[in-house]
């Protein structure tokens, strides 16, 4: 039956997809294709990304070689990795939290929009805003954070809390958890919404209570929405640029210098070393690339597995209703 | 695919050279790219000036602020296309645009048409804005400033009278030791100040303004790193800053450094050019109580230094064309050159340019002699009498493209160090990691 | 009829503890997030001194009226021009994100393609390139073929979203059933047909929320369009933003707040346009019948 249908159809496929693939390849594949063939070039200074050459065949892969080498791309790697984890973890816990709250149908919570509404508003004030802001807050020796800590006798001596490792990475992994637990939470809620009404209603008429049909009915079903999370997180996660940048321009120590910076500083902060900057990227995009697929083969291991179930549960559901 | 794709550039061409084809006429278009609409203020003055211009000339005037390094970003490009006429460039990185990879997109004043050694001997010009403008490659000036930013020690004349017994200039000025090139008397007077409860700096930053331009050697000599022991005495210098507590500990342009210039300050003064004083200094002095205007008096530094500026060239497009030639002539000598009372720096130096009649000291020496400095905030002192000299003693030799990436990698590891973070090897490796992963030359771990 | 069962029921101490820990979470929260927007009200009410000397203050200051003066007076600044340039990239842009996402998520769900999966994984695939490179080689391209001050470089590039299509796609696995464009196509309505008129409004709460993050992304968007726009005609809100910056020297801290402010406002009534989507559960139409 299956076999049929796409005899017949296969071509809208194929039809609706052109208006991507026209508009992507001329705007960003060529661009980006541009770009990574930098990566095996000795493309550097002002006009390195007009006037190159191929590096020579036993050098071909010298940038790379380079890279590794470069004691600044570890670091700045590590440094990634953990302003990621820091902030993703209470990120999503809170945000899967604040969802169960948002959708929960017994246990409604009254003025539940407006928190909704109030809680991705970090995210509508530009990162250059929010970082310089957090600057002024942690500002030392006199800035209102230190005064208000002084003031309740938590501590005698202003901190200069950018200046040290812990406490500067502290407050960008803060910044980022803070600016985007609303928007997680509104791609779970949006999932949740997604998801057939029947379902909960069956459930609920057998009885079932609140935690069990958020364990059983939403977050089965929330799988495609959660693998959806999980993967762009990390790719922004990954990317970090701005609130680093901005808030502290990778110091002190070099502690929060991601790489997105150190491809942007290999780029553009003073010797335009293009080809290295490319060769960094594509060294990212195959980090990000392996990532994500080991947490889709973890998601869709069992995602026909709660594909099949929602499809029975909702079968079930229907003859109940009807 | 690759049909699809010709087609649909094509329509992009298309459409592309719809939006450009828009402005046709008979004027001639000088582009004008700057970071600031400083340069198209003046601009409208000197249209204002000279009627006949504009009615000849039409001024595109492009302003890019650059942060995260835009406007140097769309200037690379824009100059790779021979686009801008007339660009502006910041002190923090005109090296780039004067003497580094880009200086060969600069037409010379020369090629303009500019009789340049006799304007500036004319006029004066602070030698070290002449340094900084000359490329290397030839030899033959490409960029000039219009402002001067030759620094000066600017100090309270109430804890000077409290400490020193006197608020006189010429005393103080010896007591920091003007002229000695070291920090021998600057601490001795730090622990005077000190036994009386007073601070001699804001912080450990203002300091460093002073040593970034005055190190013998460069810092990239060969391609390859070189810590001048000039500089690397500064890590020393913030620690026993910071040890002794003879700073605030304060970071420039945050709140603490702005509370250290009101009257209730404990801190002595603050190393700065002219504008500081008029945009920075005086604003925030504080008001009614509080306020330390007119408290303030200005004294030559112990090691001369120069901090900002705005640098004017040509693109070698404009030399290139007879029409544009002559009218980038006529503008960059009035802003850079001209000495009378209606060229651009005698009306800058007095205030004349803006609204508030901030006076600010101007590139010709010529000028500003025959300007006048006395401002309120100073209690009447000519300010110009000390940053005249000033200008004579900021060096602009040695320095190098890459240097404002540089001193920021060496002040965030200074700070470290100082703050006892980190010991000093370490502060030293942190510096050379951060360096290796921004800018292509050698360093030795 | 479900609700009404429980509603009558009462609550056990217990609950009405959880309840109250809900609340006070859900305000903590709440007060951290409009703490930035505070700031930038009582700042654009405030004079340059004071901020410097301030930054953070929970009082209003008298300078408002100062404020808009600088900004009146400032040539770059045009309230009119920005806020209208901002607006027709931001609403063209994500008008078309969302459609085209939503057309090429369908293209990848209802059909069965030889490609498909390959598709999908490009999709994917692409999503992950950083963007910091590749942005410079999409601006020089823009230059070499003169595309600049233009506001289409910024909008048709929109119509590809891999990250939206990547969601279009995760949301509508679970929430579009086949079922319904079967009976469609049974009924012998066109493809085409089918998906602007019953798929579109199944989708109607993703296409909110994409809706919503995709005009914020492009409103406060600054780096490409302000290499790309030099023409002041052509300035959006954050470009006109960034430039009251000006130099080093000398910094109007109360006219940027009061023009940072003046950026958010639209987004705002955006925002809370489109947010009954969020905060209602909107009834998922096909399923419903």
């Amino acid at each position: 039956m299956k076999k049929n249908k796409s005899f017949s159809y296969a071509k809208y496929g194929y039809l609706f997809s052109i208006p991507f693939v026209v508009v992507y390849a001329i705007f960003s594949l060529y661009p980006t294709l541009n770009t990574a063939i930098l990566g095996f070039t000795d493309a550097k200074g002002m006009t390195g990304l007009t006037q190159w050459n191929f590096l020579p065949k036993e050098k071909f892969f010298n940038n790379f070689i380079q890279l590794f080498k470069n004691p600044m791309f570890m670091m700045s790697f590590k440094n990634t990795l953990i302003l990621w984890v820091v902030n993703f973890i209470p990120q999503i816990l809170l945000a899967l939290l604040l969802t169960a709250w948002f959708t929960s149908r017994r246990n409604e919570l009254r003025a539940q929009g407006l928190f909704k509404v109030i809680f991705y508003m970090p995210n509508i004030i530009t990162a250059a805003s929010i970082a310089i802001l957090f600057n002024k807050l942690f500002a030392y020796p006199v800035g209102p954070v230190n005064s208000l800590l002084q003031n309740l006798h938590i501590i005698d001596e202003p901190i200069n809390f950018v200046n040290k490792v812990g406490t500067t990475r502290g407050i960008i992994s803060f910044i980022q958890f803070w600016m985007w637990y609303g928007y997680t939470m509104i791609i779970l809620i949006s999932g949740v919404l997604g998801i057939n009404p029947d379902l909960y209603e069956a459930a609920e008429l057998d009885g079932a209570s609140n935690s069990q049909m958020f364990w059983k009915i939403t977050i089965p079903n929330l799988k495609t929405i959660l693998l959806y999370t999980m993967i762009t997180s990390m790719i922004g996660g990954l990317n970090m640029y701005d609130i680093p940048q901005l808030f502290n321009k990778g110091n002190p120590a070099n502690s929060t210098l991601t790489t997105n910076m150190y491809i942007y500083n290999q780029a553009f902060s003073g010797s335009y070393m293009y080809a290295r900057a490319a060769a960094a990227s594509m060294v990212m995009f195959i980090i990000i690339a392996i990532a994500s697929v080991l947490v889709f083969l973890a998601f869709n291991d069992d995602e026909g597995k709660a594909k099949r179930e929602a499809k029975r549960a909702a079968r079930l559901a229907r003859k109940e209703v009807g | 695919m690759k049909k699809i794709l010709a087609l649909a550039l094509a329509v992009v061409m298309v459409f592309g050279m719809m939006a450009v084809s828009a402005a046709a006429e008979d004027k001639t278009t000088i582009n004008l790219w700057s970071f600031t609409d400083e340069l198209q203020g003046m601009m409208n003055k000197y249209l204002e000036l000279n009627p006949e211009l504009a009615e000849k000339f039409e001024i595109n005037s492009v302003v890019i602020n650059n942060d995260g390094s835009a406007y140097v970003n769309a200037l690379d490009s824009a100059l790779m296309n021979g686009e801008p006429d007339i660009y502006g460039a910041e002190a923090d990185y005109v090296f780039k645009y004067s003497q580094g990879v880009a200086s060969e997109f600069a037409a010379t004043y020369e090629e303009l048409g500019i009789d340049v050694e006799a304007g500036i001997a004319a006029a004066e010009i602070a030698p070290y804005t002449i340094d900084i403008g000359t490329r290397p490659a030839d030899g033959k000036v490409v960029a000039l400033a219009y402002q001067s930013t030759g620094g000066a020690f600017i100090y309270r004349r109430s804890i000077a009278k409290d400490v020193f017994g006197t608020d006189d200039p010429a005393v103080i000025g010896e007591k920091i030791g003007a002229g000695s090139g070291n920090w021998d008397a600057f601490f001795a007077a730090a622990e005077e100040l000190k036994a009386k409860g007073y601070k001699m700096v804001s912080g450990t930053g203002d300091v460093w303004n002073v040593i970034k331009t005055a190190a013998p050697t460069g810092w990239v000599v060969d391609d390859a790193l070189n810590i001048d022991p000039m500089r690397e005495e500064y890590l020393d210098l913030a620690k026993k800053l910071k040890d002794n507590d003879y700073m605030n500990d304060a970071t420039q342009w945050q709140e603490a450094w702005f509370a250290d210039m009101k009257a209730e300050s404990k801190v002595f003064g603050f190393y700065g050019p002219a504008w500081l004083i008029n945009y920075t200094l005086g604003p925030n002095c504080g008001e009614g109580e509080s306020s330390s205007n007119g408290d303030w008096a200005v004294c030559a530094p112990n090691i001369g230094f120069y901090w900002g500026g705005t640098y004017l060239l040509a693109g070698k497009g404009a030399a290139a064309d007879p029409v544009k030639a002559e009218f980038v002539k006529g503008f960059i000598e009035w802003v850079t050159l001209d000495t009378s009372d209606t060229g651009l720096q005698y009306m800058w130096a007095n205030g004349l340019m803006n609204e508030n009649g901030t006076k600010d000291t101007v590139a010709s020496n010529v000028v500003l002699a025959k300007s006048n400095g006395e401002v309120e905030f100073l209690d009447g002192q000519n300010m110009f009498e000390y940053f005249i000299p000033a200008n004579e003693y900021a060096k602009a030799t040695n320095m190098t493209q890459y240097d404002s990436i540089i001193n920021d990698a060496w002040g965030a590891a200074v700070g470290q160090y100082a703050a006892g973070e980190v010991d000093r090897d370490t502060a030293i490796q942190n510096f050379k990691m951060d360096l290796s992963g921004k800018l292509d030359i050698e360093i030795d771990f | 009829m479900a609700k009404k069962l429980h509603t009558g029921i009462q609550r056990t101490p217990a609950q009405k503890v959880f309840r109250v820990i809900q609340y006070i979470v859900c305000i903590f929260l709440a007060i951290l997030s409009l703490f930035p927007f505070v700031i930038m009200l009582v700042n654009a009410t405030r004079s340059t001194i004071q901020i410097q000397n301030h930054p953070i203050s929970f009082v209003f200051g008298s300078s408002l009226m100062n404020n808009i003066r600088i900004l009146n007076r400032t040539e770059m600044f045009s309230a009119v021009t920005g806020l209208k340039n901002s607006f027709i990239i931001s609403a063209c842009a994500t008008a078309l994100t969302v459609y085209f996402s939503t057309l090429t998520a369908y293209a990848l769900v209802a059909y069965e393609w030889k490609l498909k999966g390959p598709f999908f994984a490009f999709i994917l695939g692409v999503m992950m390139i950083p963007a910091t490179v590749t942005s410079i080689g999409f601006y020089q391209f823009m230059y070499r073929i003169h595309w600049t001050n233009s506001l289409l470089p910024l909008i048709i590039p929109a119509v590809a979203a891999p990250g939206t299509v990547f969601f279009m796609r995760q949301f509508m696995v679970p929430a579009l059933p086949m079922e319904i464009v079967q009976s469609a196509r049974v009924d012998g309505a066109a493809e085409f047909r089918t998906f602007n008129q019953i798929v579109l409004p199944i989708m109607k709460p993703a296409m909110a929320t994409q809706a919503i993050f995709c005009f914020v992304g492009n409103w406060n968007n600054l780096f490409i369009p302000s290499i790309l726009l030099t023409n002041r005609d052509k300035y959006t809100m954050p470009i006109m933003v960034s430039l009251l910056n000006g130099d080093v020297y000398k910094t109007e801290y109360g006219a940027i707040y009061l023009g940072i402010l003046l950026t958010v406002l639209p987004i705002f009534v955006i925002y809370f346009a489109l947010s009954k989507y969020i905060i209602a559960g909107v009834a998922l139409g096909g399923v419903k019948e």
